[in-house]
């Protein structure tokens, strides 16, 4: 539903912004879809009358105008092109200097006639979408004045979702109603004024509701007299910003009230309607079903087939229209209407669904009528439409008002426990502003009285407070509201007026874990254990012996115990190596000759604030079981190597550098660190036999490796925080893979190889992938034959098969130059 | 036209009847139905006949279309069907052990402290950790533990040189929590403890522990007992039963000891609860108002309780393990029974 903020003005007095606005109607529960604003419009657009307008020679539709704009120097010209342009017309016009959005109104010539201006459609001013034509202001219309005047601009268009349950927010009061209550602004109702002055002869109608249950109420009157022609302006530009197109006055003031009341309303013309007997004193309007296969002809051109189910508005013969959701063509307003029935009916919403659903017709008006509207409405929505009939369209009053209300709608009376809003809501309100606010929805404080779940209808039937009953406050519920039905309906209405930011937190979001901490150490022991790994707990000491063995000065940096339980047990452990050294000999010994340990704990060193996380590993021996068919090997270092690659992918690690380390306890030139921004954070190396034979593991009577693995867990921790991983877009442009085999000195090695390779052409070269090593026969001493892959890929574009072949002659130099290789 | 036709379609034939892969069978299908097969070629020198023609030679390229595909087709199922054939036929003795990259295991007192974690974490409760190495005000002050307490001595806690101390439980985190954080706190703090035991099948020097902390308003010892059941049913099954018993700390007021019944006798009595049915789990109870003002929170408004649970204990109750230094040993033949808790 659209509403415009300054027809909105009309029923709500305030100064909110748009913003304002906004945030009001989101927190009474109204979603805004979209927000149009309207700006003001340059000063220059103005009304003025196309004194003559005649075809340009040579254009099929240009059209020259002499245009009456109030100008001391006369006449203007202006050339236009609309279909709709004539002479005499009332029109707007946007004169030099106005600026529309992009478009700036200079003098131009157009088929060699000069132009002093532009005539302006709805779209141009930002009205509407409409440019079929240029806007025709009323003939009454004053010459000079200015289009924001005329269109009640600036304006801002709110489109607006309401919930299925608000029937009473289907039209501007309702929501102004709601404001009203939300923000404690005055409410401002149009005055209905008494009729006092009818038509010289009454109109006779036969009107009778056949089916009550679908039709609880019709309210109808008659009129003579009636003009037919077009609206006011401000009244077409009101429907135009809500959405609706003007078409005559009869039509429009219809519509107006239904956005206005928010309940549909219906014209009939009066002579077109037929008699349901000869004798009959005048036509007759019949709420009944449908017969089987009674056809309708509607007012959008189309047919329907209507089922005993639908409800219809006949005529003594013929359906007229399907009830609250469309009219038929025969009985519709024309321009040469002199009378009518004006319709203001309450239809049960089901009947409505189901007719409009099954028909694929809907309207204004069955989405409104779908959604339950009361019967207590028609009388206020027929009275409001009468008067302004009587003032837009000359209509007389030719009836008393017809109201049959076979079924009415009973008033409901529901009570309220002032501690259930707490108990519900989380916090008081008290009694004074209860009543404040629920006053303000147009519900009537009855008196206090013992608490009852089901509504009442009858306020004499409250019951009093006593002892054991806990009491209540009874309110009238307005007839509008078919929503509040419930004592938790009324809570929910308090808790949204008083504003659901209001409601305090109990707890607040998780503050004191780091939860960060906690996935990583996860992903780390699980990648462990996924890669067989064992994990052990040791106590938390360590041997000064030990330390020394590894080549650890025992005094630099530890924390000794005064009351140790033995001299070996005497320091707050800084490596977690000798228990796992110590894991490692005591299950050899145990005939255990592959294992993979791991322990993660921490490390107490004087220096650290904190006790930092460590996750050490040892493993020796096979890398997998013995099996029948795949044979496994023995562990080397690109086993152990993958285990700390899949580790860097489990972690997205961003890694720097990978280079060679050296350790006391570690084989020179066999160990390698990952660094992270220039911290080593993950550590691999063979194990010195020298130092493992010191903590009785023979390794050389095993014929075992014994490799290490090492990780500054909480450096890893540290260095992820709030790292987050982003989606990178598909290449739009397929990769190209190229292969070179070569001889190359075993000084040069792989990592400064492949570094070369990518920087031939580091934008396109984005990978390098080793397929293979030899040495044997072919290969002379002192050499190894690579084969490698690459991948050429370009974001912008496809490759060429030139570009790619440079790509690979250049890589080739460079190798040769940097490496020494040769080509095989 | 027609006899080229012809000749296609026999020469077709006798390819199709050649195929021997499935791969052959690509190859005629492009080389008789593809794009640029001589017999879609036919369709474009339609033009080449006389219109009244053209209608009945279309209409013979289509039928030697449709047989070519029918062929095709009818070699291809039979080409498939030999496949499937040869493989119901190979000799396979589905009784050998397949292959897998073994995994290992986490300890289980790890394990352990992981499902107890899981299980707080569910109840909302966050897992806070705090140092190993403490002082005697965060150990034994703040807890209200007298000076003149046995449990100061150096027969029952470490000390270090430089005058900490190994914190004997990790109720010490609680203090540190509450002195940084306002209540709200829900919370558990698992972790390594330290006490000067020799080991034996029921002690160790170095332990784990869990303890669980709630201040709020309106927290009683209705809401331990709660919890404690609700944890004991995660941890040992909808049959156990809970309950707490009067003791003594210094750090609670009143204090409880929390026991389950037997997990292993089902409360009937028996070796494990040295006959009673029950099985002491740790200490619990409301935290004194003496602890709550010292971390600057008013006992007038807010009440919390506090529990420590044992987590070599549980393990050694859930797992049947008879000897606390078992867990210690790190022998793989142990380690590898918990591979299936591990992942
Ligand atoms: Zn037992």
């Amino acid at each position: 539903m659209k509403i415009s903020k300054n027809w909105l003005s009309h029923y709500l007095t305030h100064d909110l912004s748009d913003n304002q606005l906004n945030r009001a109607l989101t927190f009474s529960g109204i979603e805004v879809e979209a927000t149009q604003v309207m700006p003001r419009l340059p000063e220059e657009l103005i009304s003025a009358k196309v004194v003559t307008a005649s075809a340009i020679e040579g254009s099929d539709h240009l059209k020259v105008c002499q245009v009456d704009a109030n100008d001391p120097a006369g006449l203007l010209q202006v050339v236009c092109g609309a279909a709709n342009c004539r002479s005499g017309m009332m029109v707007v016009l946007a004169r030099i200097g106005a600026v529309l959005g992009d478009l700036t109104i200079k003098k131009a010539k157009l088929r060699g006639v000069e132009s002093f201006g532009m005539l302006c459609s709805e779209r141009e001013i930002g009205l509407s979408e409409e440019h079929g034509g240029i806007i025709e202001l009323p003939a009454d219309t004053p010459i000079g004045v200015s289009a924001n005047e005329l269109f009640g601009l600036p304006d801002t268009v709110f489109e607006l979702e309401i919930t299925p349950n608000r029937s009473d927010l289907l039209g501007y009061i309702g929501i102004a109603r709601d404001l009203s209550a939300n923000l404690g602004l005055p409410l401002k109702l149009p005055e209905i004024k008494e009729i006092t002055e009818f038509a010289k002869e009454t109109l006779p109608l036969k009107l009778r509701i056949d089916e009550p249950e679908l039709c609880p109420r019709y309210t109808a009157r008659l009129f003579s007299d009636v003009v037919i022609k077009a609206s006011p302006l401000w009244l077409q530009v009101d429907l135009i910003k809500s959405g609706l197109r003007p078409i005559s006055n009869v039509v429009d003031i219809t519509n107006f009230v239904m956005l206005e009341q928010g309940h549909p309303l219906h014209a009939f013309d009066y002579d077109k309607l037929q008699k349901e007997n000869a004798g009959d004193e005048g036509p007759a309007v019949i709420v009944r079903k449908a017969k089987p296969l009674e056809s309708f002809h509607a007012l959008n051109k189309k047919d329907y087939q209507l089922r005993d189910i639908d409800l219809v508005i006949a005529d003594g013969q013929n359906p007229s229209a399907l009830a609250g959701v469309m009219g038929s063509s025969d009985s519709a307003i024309s321009s040469g209407t002199t009378r009518i029935v004006l319709e203001s009916a309450a239809f049960n919403p089901s009947s409505i669904r189901r007719t409009s659903y099954h028909h694929k017709i809907s309207s204004d008006s069955s989405y409104r009528f779908e959604r339950h509207l009361s019967p207590e409405c028609t009388i206020v929505t027929s009275l409001r439409a009468t008067e302004m009939l009587i003032k837009y369209a000359q209509a007389k009053v030719a009836s008393e008002l017809m109201d049959p209300y076979p079924l009415v709608d009973r008033v409901k009376y529901l009570a309220l426990r002032p501690a259930n809003f707490e108990r519900l809501i989380g916090y008081p309100m008290d009694t004074q502003q209860i009543k404040s606010y629920l006053t303000r929805l147009g519900c009537k404080f009855i008196k206090e009285g013992a608490w009852q779940k089901d509504a009442l209808e009858d306020a004499a039937q409250i019951p009093a407070v006593t002892a054991d009953k806990p009491a209540a406050l009874w309110f009238k519920v307005p007839q509008n509201r078919v929503d509040l039905v419930r004592e938790a309906d009324l809570i929910e209405e308090l808790a949204r007026l008083d504003g659901y930011d209001k409601i305090p937190m109990k707890t607040p979001p998780s503050r004191i874990m780091d939860h960060h901490a906690n996935r990583i150490q996860e992903i780390v022991s699980r990648h462990f254990v996924s890669q067989g790994f064992f994990e052990v707990l040791n106590y938390s000491f360590n041997d000064p012996a030990s330390l020394q063995d590894l080549g650890m000065d025992p005094e630099i940096n530890t924390q000794k115990l005064i009351n140790p339980q033995s001299s070996n047990q005497s320091i707050m452990r800084v490596s977690l190596l000798p228990g796992l050294l110590e894991n490692i000999r005591y299950n050899l010994n145990h005939y255990e000759r592959d294992l993979k340990l791991f322990e993660l704990a921490r490390i107490y060193p004087e220096d650290h604030e904190t006790e930092p996380l460590r996750c050490t590993a040892l493993l020796t021996g096979n890398k997998g079981e013995t099996h029948w068919k795949y044979k496994t090997n023995a562990l080397d270092f690109s086993i152990v190597k993958g285990i700390m690659e899949s580790l860097v992918e489990l972690l997205d690690l961003q890694v720097d550098k990978v280079a060679e380390y050296r350790a006391p306890w570690l084989m020179q030139a066999n160990s390698l660190a990952w660094y992270v921004k220039d911290e080593p954070v993950l550590l691999m190396g063979l194990m010195d036999a020298e130092v493992c034979e010191k903590f009785g593991i023979d390794l050389g009577t095993l014929d075992q490796q014994l490799w290490m693995i090492d990780i500054d867990l909480h450096r890893l921790i540290e260095l992820t925080r709030n790292v987050e991983l982003t989606y990178r877009d598909l290449p739009r442009f397929p990769a190209v893979y190229r292969d070179l085999s070569f001889l190359v000195p075993e000084s040069e090695k792989w990592l400064a190889i492949s570094e070369y390779v990518k920087s031939v052409e580091p934008e396109l070269i984005s990978g390098v992938q080793l397929l293979d090593q030899y040495r044997g026969k072919q290969v002379p001493q002192g050499f190894r034959s690579l084969h490698i892959r690459f991948k050429l890929q370009d974001e912008e574009k496809t490759l060429t098969e030139e570009r790619i072949e440079q790509i690979v002659a250049s890589v080739i130099e460079v190798l040769t130059k940097q490496c020494n290789i040769q080509m095989r | 036209m027609h006899t080229q036709l012809e000749e296609l379609v026999a020469k077709a034939e006798e390819n199709i009847a050649a195929c021997r892969t499935p791969n052959d069978i690509l190859d005629a299908r492009a080389a008789y139905l593809g794009k640029k097969s001589v017999l879609n070629g036919l369709y474009a020198r339609l033009r080449e006949l006389a219109p009244e023609e053209r209608p009945a030679f279309g209409q013979l390229i289509n039928e030697a279309r449709a047989k070519i595909e029918t062929l095709i087709a009818a070699q291809d199922k039979e080409i498939k069907n030999a496949i499937r054939a040869q493989q119901v036929q190979q000799e396979l003795d589905l009784g050998m052990p397949g292959w897998m990259s073994p995994f290992g295991s986490l300890h289980p007192v790890t394990i352990v402290r992981r499902k107890i974690e899981a299980v707080f974490m569910s109840m909302g409760f966050e897992v806070a950790q705090g140092p190993e190495i403490e002082d005697e005000y965060h150990n034994f002050d703040a807890l209200n533990t007298p000076q003149d307490h046995p449990s100061r001595n150096l027969a029952d806690t470490f000390y270090l040189q430089n005058g900490k101390l190994l914190r004997t439980q990790t109720s010490t985190v609680q203090i540190r929590v509450m002195e940084k954080y306002k209540p709200p706190i829900k919370i558990i703090s698992p972790g390594r403890c330290y006490r000067n035991d020799k080991p034996d099948p029921s002690h160790s020097p170095v332990f784990q522990q869990v303890e669980a902390l709630w201040v709020d308003k309106g927290i009683s010892m209705s809401d331990l007992k709660d919890s404690l059941q609700n944890f004991a049913t995660a941890m040992f099954g909808v049959d156990v039963k809970s309950r707490i018993r009067p003791h003594f700390f210094p750090f609670t007021e009143p204090s409880a000891e929390m026991d389950i019944s037997c997990v292993s006798c089902a409360g009937e009595g028996c070796r494990v609860c040295k006959q009673s049915g029950w099985l002491e789990m740790g200490g619990a109870g409301m935290v004194d108002p003496a602890v709550l003002e010292m971390v600057g929170i008013d006992p007038e408004i807010y009440s919390g309780f506090a529990f420590g649970l044992g987590i070599e204990r549980i393990a050694m109750l859930k797992y049947n393990i008879g000897d606390m230094r078992i867990l210690f040993e790190n022998d793989v033949r142990m380690l590898r029974q918990f591979r299936g808790e591990s992942l």
